[in-house]
């Protein structure tokens, strides 16, 4: 049975009170046309109205060998063992857990067991979480903690509770946790449906078009000026600040619009990336390098921009511009030139949560076997600590990419689309608890060929 | 649909009949004798055929709202119960299908029935709880709540019941209210059989294993190493071989001897996807065997588990049931699209070539 005649399955997780059955409730009536069938396990709460609504108790059960990977919801294999028999069938099957409940044996049932996932598809995994209080809930309990890590989608609901400033700490907190996720700010668990349902999750086409940087969901960099410059010879004016050097990116003809800005901000994350070369007062800012800037002199510190023909000049630097009291002034006339648009980024900043995204992103291709060998031992050894892992491969030989996900230690590789005159590249984001980002891509490294 | 290419009965089976029911059919047998043929549609059709011919006696439908999930004829074949989704147990006329009593046990779906051998009692599984009642539908006993669902109930003797859930299987005296014998073992089991004798128990679980005890002895023992999880078992009528599956094959374990710890059990391989249905002959080491790819193959087996195909057909559709006629002169099979096939099963001579008349 190919993917597409599989009934999909959401899972619906979050901690009573984030909008569960509130969001259950709004796609049942927004889809009404379709035959969706609801397993639901918190009993007495707001009522579901509508729809074939199953009670049953979570039921997971474990193996005899102990394998926590092996773990399962029998509840569910016996109630979609029954679902699928009818002709009639559910065009969607919406699982809502409890907000105590691990995500894992829920996933890895359709995994798992060979009747199920004969007949159904994980389409994703949704998590809700209460703005209010998730900040809370994520420091004590795991549960929570491992909703954010398994979810595809994270509805940040109840919005109007908290000040936009508490959000944006709040989803950079959350997208440390899991950067493959969609974040979605909601108030009432108001979502356009679309963005929960027919994910077809796995599909990392999506989530790159999504975010073209997932991997650096956040920025090595806090702000960005652009100035309008006429030809001639400028000065970049530092006074002291927090640090005695900050870094810089240099981009010619940078746009102004929210896009355009967002764009130049990706190429500067990719510079970034690299080696600064070190610059001393006096010395030029090259366009489109990574730059460290000296300033532990006292007093005015300035550099060189030279400008050939009239440009807009787009400067990303490490820290905001007000820290150093930064100004660009035209040489010959001493005259400040003020930016024409300033955009504020989030920058990087550490967490102390446990649970966290790795992301190993290469050229090139793998050795298949090498790869199996690294993948089947990691995920032995670390499969409790690892909670989902999808990406895509380059198998050497192999016209089509190779697509991998996996819940714990069970994981599919299966051949996805030709590269065609795509670079041919690996991606690979684990999430997980404790994870040793060094040693694994040391141990991916090892696999390239 | 199935793969395989349809083929005409072969071997010892021939053309019966073939009926058709509403939808996907999850479970058949015999009644009246081997007269009458009750087949159960997955949303409450039930259909009860001319065991000879197919013509339709009697047909109801949405006998319980939500679908239906078992079926158990009595013994003796003059009634029946059905359970489903709804929570609750109709207790049925054979002859016209007429409702006899309704038991409500509540919200929870009726998973399991099964009728005593000597038909006293009809025992019901529904969510973490068994019941028993008897042929008049008046209750004899109720169970505490099991630490899980219970996933299998079977009669180990006229008055004890064995029940399986996660983690373990226990022994009920009905009668006289207590408990025999409790067996753990940390698993999710999702089928039980008992021998025969009601000593040995055999039960699949979910991490691809079947496990059994010998309750007289107390020994226990695991067979691992099955594809997938094994959902269909059966034990022949001297308790000699267990038939198992969890995927197109079947392995046989043979309790012969010191068997089957430590012996090579016999292994059968004729179905291209794994086994929906499974059932021993009610005499005999024939085994009967349905798969998801629509083919069903009868097998004899010898005493070491390992045997022969002896006919085989083809049912259309995934197998959701089969069962021997009781003088196994035929075997019914009914399939995922609801359709109903009986083949008359016997030695095939050059006189009746063409089969059935």
């Amino acid at each position: 049975m190919s993917i597409k005649d599989k009934v999909p399955v959401t899972i619906l997780t979050g901690f009573l009170g984030s909008g569960k059955t509130t969001l259950l409730n709004r796609i049942l009536s927004e889809e009404h046309g379709k035959r969706i069938a609801v397993i639901e396990n918190e009993y007495g709460e707001v009522g579901i109205d509508q729809g074939l609504v199953i009670n049953a108790d979570e039921e997971v059960f474990e193996m005899s060998n102990g394998c926590i990977c092996c773990t399962v919801r029998g509840d569910l294999i016996r109630v979609l063992g029954n679902l699928m028999k009818r002709r009639d069938k559910f065009d969607y099957v919406l699982v809502e857990t409890t907000g105590l409940a691990d995500p894992g044996p829920v996933a890895q049932t359709f995994f798992m067991d060979e009747e199920i996932s004969s007949e159904f598809t994980l389409d994703g995994i949704v998590t809700l979480v209460d703005a209010a209080h998730i900040d809370q809930q994520l420091g004590r309990s795991d549960e929570s903690s491992e909703q954010v890590a398994f979810a595809d989608v994270l509805v940040l609901n109840k919005t109007d509770l908290v000040s936009d400033d508490a959000l944006d700490t709040l989803e950079s907190r959350l997208r440390d946790m899991n950067r493959m996720t969609r974040i979605i700010r909601a108030e009432n668990a108001k979502v356009p449906i679309e963005t929960v349902l027919n994910l077809s999750a796995f599909d990392l086409d999506q989530i790159l078009k999504r975010r073209p940087t997932f991997l650096e969901p956040e920025y090595p960099f806090e702000w960005t000026g652009v100035y309008d410059l006429d030809p001639g010879k400028y000065e970049l004016m530092l006074e002291e600040g927090p640090d005695p050097e900050m870094s810089l990116v240099a981009l010619v003809n940078q746009g102004e619009s929210e896009e355009e800005l967002k764009d130049g901000a990706e190429s500067s994350v990719r510079l970034y990336a690299e080696n600064a070369n070190t610059l001393e007062p006096g010395n030029t800012v090259p366009y489109g390098e990574h730059v460290n800037l000296k300033l532990e002199n006292k007093g005015n510190k300035s550099f060189i921009l030279n400008i050939e023909k009239p440009s807009k000049i787009g400067l990303f630097t490490q820290h905001t511009a007000e820290e150093f009291n930064m100004k660009v002034i035209k040489s010959d006339e001493n005259k400040e030139i003020p930016f024409n648009t300033e955009r504020f980024w989030q920058a990087e900043h550490e967490h102390d949560d446990e649970v966290g995204s790795i992301a190993i992103e290469r050229f090139g291709d793998v050795d298949p076997e090498k790869l199996n060998t690294w993948m089947g031992r990691l995920l032995s050894e670390k499969g409790v600590d690892i909670f989902r892992t999808k990406g895509f491969i380059s198998y050497s030989g192999n016209p089509r990419r190779i697509v991998f996900q996996g819940v714990h230690m069970l994981f599919t590789a299966q051949p996805d689309k030709e590269w065609g005159n795509e670079p041919r590249r690996n991606q690979l984001v684990f999430i997980g608890r404790n994870l040793n980002e060094k040693e694994m891509q040391e141990g991916f490294d090892k696999c390239l060929i | 649909m199935p793969d395989i290419e349809p083929f005409s009965p072969r071997g010892m089976f021939h053309e019966g009949w073939t009926a058709e029911v509403s939808d996907y059919a999850i479970a058949c047998g015999w009644a009246l004798k081997g007269k009458q043929f009750i087949v159960g549609d997955v949303a409450g059709g039930i259909f009860a055929f001319e065991g000879d011919t197919g013509k339709i006696i009697w047909k109801k439908e949405n006998t319980h709202s939500g679908g239906l999930l078992a079926m158990a004829i009595h013994p003796e074949g003059e009634i029946f119960a059905t359970s489903g989704q709804d929570g609750n147990v109709q207790i049925c006329n054979c002859h016209e299908g007429k409702v006899i009593k309704t038991l409500d046990l509540g919200k929870g779906w009726v998973e399991h029935l099964k009728w005593s051998n000597d038909g006293l009692f009809l025992a019901i599984a529904t969510s973490k709880k068994v019941y028993v009642f008897n042929e008049i539908g008046e209750e004899k006993w109720i169970s505490e709540d099991h630490p899980s669902t219970v996933s299998a109930i079977t009669w180990a003797n006229k008055n004890e019941l064995a029940t399986a859930c996660y983690g373990r299987v226990t022994f009920f005296d009905i009668v006289n209210n207590k408990t025999n014998q409790k067996l753990e073992w940390q698993g999710s089991l999702v089928s039980m059989e008992l021998s025969p004798d009601g000593d040995i128990v055999a039960c699949g679980s979910q991490d691809n294993s079947v496990h059994f005890w010998r309750r007289s002895t107390g020994m226990d023992a695991e067979m691992t190493g099955y594809p997938g999880k094994p959902s269909h078992l059966s034990f022949d009528d001297s308790g000699k071989l267990l038939a198992t599956s969890g995927s197109e094959r079947i392995t046989v374990w043979s309790f012969i001897g010191n068997g089957p710890e430590g012996t090579m059990p016999g292994e059968l391989c004729h179905h291209t996807e794994p086994i929906s249905s499974l059932a021993f002959s009610n005499k005999g080491m024939l085994v009967a065997s349905g798969s998801r790819d629509g083919s069903v193959v009868a097998s004899f087996l010898k005493n070491d588990g390992n045997g022969d195909p002896v006919g085989a057909a083809f049912a259309g559709d995934l197998v959701g049931a089969i069962s021997w006629r009781p003088d196994d002169c035929a075997l019914a099979a009914v399939n995922a699209k609801g359709v109903v096939n009986v083949w008359k099963f016997k030695v095939r001579t050059n006189l009746f070539s063409k089969g059935f008349k």
